[in-house]
């Protein structure tokens, strides 16, 4: 008699797989670091998606306000140049998807990130253009990334980007 | 998540698909070289990318691989006998030689040629360091022979085996790019298994349970890079190799052997796992070798006589509950191996990616899709070489290394990433 797992593994079996959607629209907020890959957002938010919107902190300037602290507004917009307040777009989504150019400086990563891991929200980094930026350039967007990146993806095209957005069901 | 028709090209790789097209790119390993161990051997059947062929050794130590089947009546040479510088159909008495030409036909008059009318399909099978490599492509794109390292290095360096995987061939090989799933599924091995236990790396990988992943596009197809803290700030790295079409390479451990892995189709519902551990510059030690033998690592133990593993889905791959209970293994299956094959089989024989939802953390697997449907895309569409067919890109290393903070480990450990003649690999 054949056994539990050589039953259920067969091809035969595969149509009484429960064909209900098991999941819900995921909340995706794709934000760009700096001027290359607000470029970049806009091109990809030609695109259709579900639960997706873009926005642009390309504008961030991280210069202390009167206050001396990091200035937290008029800098994250949509790309209707709408202005947006961080914190609150960070309420009932499920990942941030932060988009950096190699080389670029992006200190707004972590005012997104300690955002982010304030709302406990899950945050990915994708780099462009890493290959053909020198070691030490790299290194400084990079630092600037990881401590807030829990995935961090050297995208070797905007079409990479795209796919692994797809592929989380944005 | 893929859609179906992605799915559908990724996981089909018979003759004419697009998947397909992108194997027949490749030099893949076919055979081990003891199963043809002599000159006028028993031929071997061998089925890969949905094709039923026959592999054979002439009296003269030629391999050859080619249609299984006699091209007079459909007789499977399995039958045939093996004798003077070719095969023989036991039916009529048909003879090919080991490019599949027909040498003989009886029943006709010598004269007439018509021997030299009839050819079996055929595609060479060379040796290289224990296995027996064919290239199923056309013979003018026939790229140079593969020059992955573990195939170059003294035979005493190196142990390879393959396994049967009851399952599509991308699922097993998506396995082995899903580094997060070590943490879970093998935590029992680190401490334990002989080819893996008392490398330094493994307290790090003890100590920080959460690593962060990267992931960065190689020559050949990608970096993954797995990252846990290690002191004065800086990082430990596991940089595993991914190659297209389906060759990964793990991290090592302190000076254990360095393994990795082929998944090479056999039709769309079953695969070969194939699964190397060499060491760069030693003699594997007989220890060693008694442990990858009695299946520990990522080798398995057999059926007799064959390439299944002992444990498989017929006797549910012998689950121990109480193994399970008792934290001796996660799954409460035995060893690297089926505690992988075990999962990736429940899977059915070709999953259904419209229906998973990945998280963060799978990005390895998002980008090796992406890479290989882009060049299943560019072979089809503008006729383009696919990564990984260069010898180039496939003389490369897996490495473990401690890195300063803000180092790109791919740049930061690109010596060691590659293979330096007389060195060891970079491990902790």
């Amino acid at each position: 008699m054949a056994s539990e797992s050589a039953r259920a593994n067969a091809a035969s079996e595969v149509g009484y797989r429960i064909d209900d959607v098991n999941w819900r629209q995921r909340s995706v907020k794709v934000m760009a670091l700096d001027r290359h890959s607000e470029a970049v957002v806009r091109r990809l938010a030609q695109q259709r998606w579900g639960g997706t919107t873009f926005f642009t902190a390309a504008a961030f300037a991280p210069r202390p306000d009167t206050d001396g602290q990091l200035s937290m507004v008029n800098w994250l917009s949509d790309l209707a140049g709408r202005t947006k307040d961080l914190v609150d777009e960070l309420d009932t989504i499920d990942l941030v998807a932060m988009v950096a150019t190699a080389g670029e400086a992006v200190p707004v990563a972590s005012v997104i990130g300690e955002a982010a891991r304030t709302k406990r929200v899950t945050t990915i980094a994708f780099v462009l253009g890493s290959a053909s930026t020198p070691p030490e350039a790299l290194s400084k967007t990079l630092a600037q990334l990881r401590p807030w990146a829990l995935m961090l993806v050297m995208a070797g095209s905007e079409e990479a980007i795209a796919e692994a957005l797809a592929a989380l069901r944005a | 998540m893929l859609r179906r028709e992605q799915n559908d090209v990724l996981t089909q790789t018979g003759p004419n698909t697009p998947g397909g097209r992108l194997f027949r790119s490749y030099w893949i390993p076919a055979l081990v070289a003891e199963e043809l161990p002599d000159n006028e051997c028993a031929p071997v059947r061998v089925k890969l990318l949905s094709e039923r062929l026959l592999a054979f050794r002439d009296t003269h130590g030629r391999y050859g691989l080619i249609d299984e089947f006699c091209a007079h009546r459909g007789v499977s040479l399995f039958f045939g006998r093996n004798e003077e510088g070719g095969l023989r159909c036991p039916y009529h008495g048909w003879k090919y030689d080991y490019t599949g030409q027909c040498l003989e036909v009886p029943s006709e008059p010598e004269a007439s040629g018509f021997c030299g009318k009839i050819k079996l399909k055929s595609y060479p099978l060379v040796e290289r360091g224990g296995v027996l490599w064919t290239h199923m492509g056309p013979v003018d794109r026939r790229p140079r022979l593969p020059e992955w390292e573990f195939a170059l290095v003294p035979r005493e360096q190196s142990f390879i085996t393959k396994r049967l995987q009851e399952c599509n061939w991308l699922q097993a090989m998506e396995g082995g790019i899903d580094s997060s799933h070590v943490s879970f599924l093998h935590r029992g091995e680190l401490g334990s298994d002989p080819l893996f236990k008392g490398a330094k790396g493994n307290q790090y990988n003890l100590h920080d349970a959460k690593p962060v992943f990267e992931v960065a596009e190689s020559p050949g197809g990608l970096y993954v890079g797995a990252r846990r803290n290690a002191e004065n700030g800086n990082y430990y790295w596991r940089i595993t190799q991914w190659v297209m079409p389906s060759f990964t390479m793990i991290p090592p451990r302190g000076d254990h052997p360095v393994h990795g892995h082929f998944w090479i189709p056999i039709d769309d519902e079953n695969c070969w796992a194939w699964s190397f551990d060499y060491h760069a510059v030693r003699a594997l030690t007989a220890n060693e070798v008694a442990a990858m033998r009695s299946g520990k690592g990522i080798h398995v133990q057999y059926v007799p006589g064959t390439f299944r593993p002992l444990a498989n889905k017929d006797n549910d791959y012998l689950i121990d509950r109480q193994a399970q209970k008792a934290g001796r293994t996660y799954s409460g299956v035995a060893g690297i191996a089926m505690q992988d094959a075990s999962l990736q089989e429940s899977m059915g024989p070709i999953v259904d990616r419209t229906k998973e939802n990945l998280v963060s953390t799978d990005n390895g697997i998002i980008m090796a899709r992406h890479r290989l449907l882009r060049a299943i895309k560019n072979l089809a569409d503008k006729d383009v070489t696919p990564p990984g067919v260069d010898p180039a890109h496939q003389r490369v290393r897996s490495a473990s290394v401690i890195l300063e903070p803000d180092q790109a480990f791919m740049d930061a450990a690109l010596g060691a990433l590659t293979v330096r003649a007389g060195i060891a690999h970079a491990t902790v």
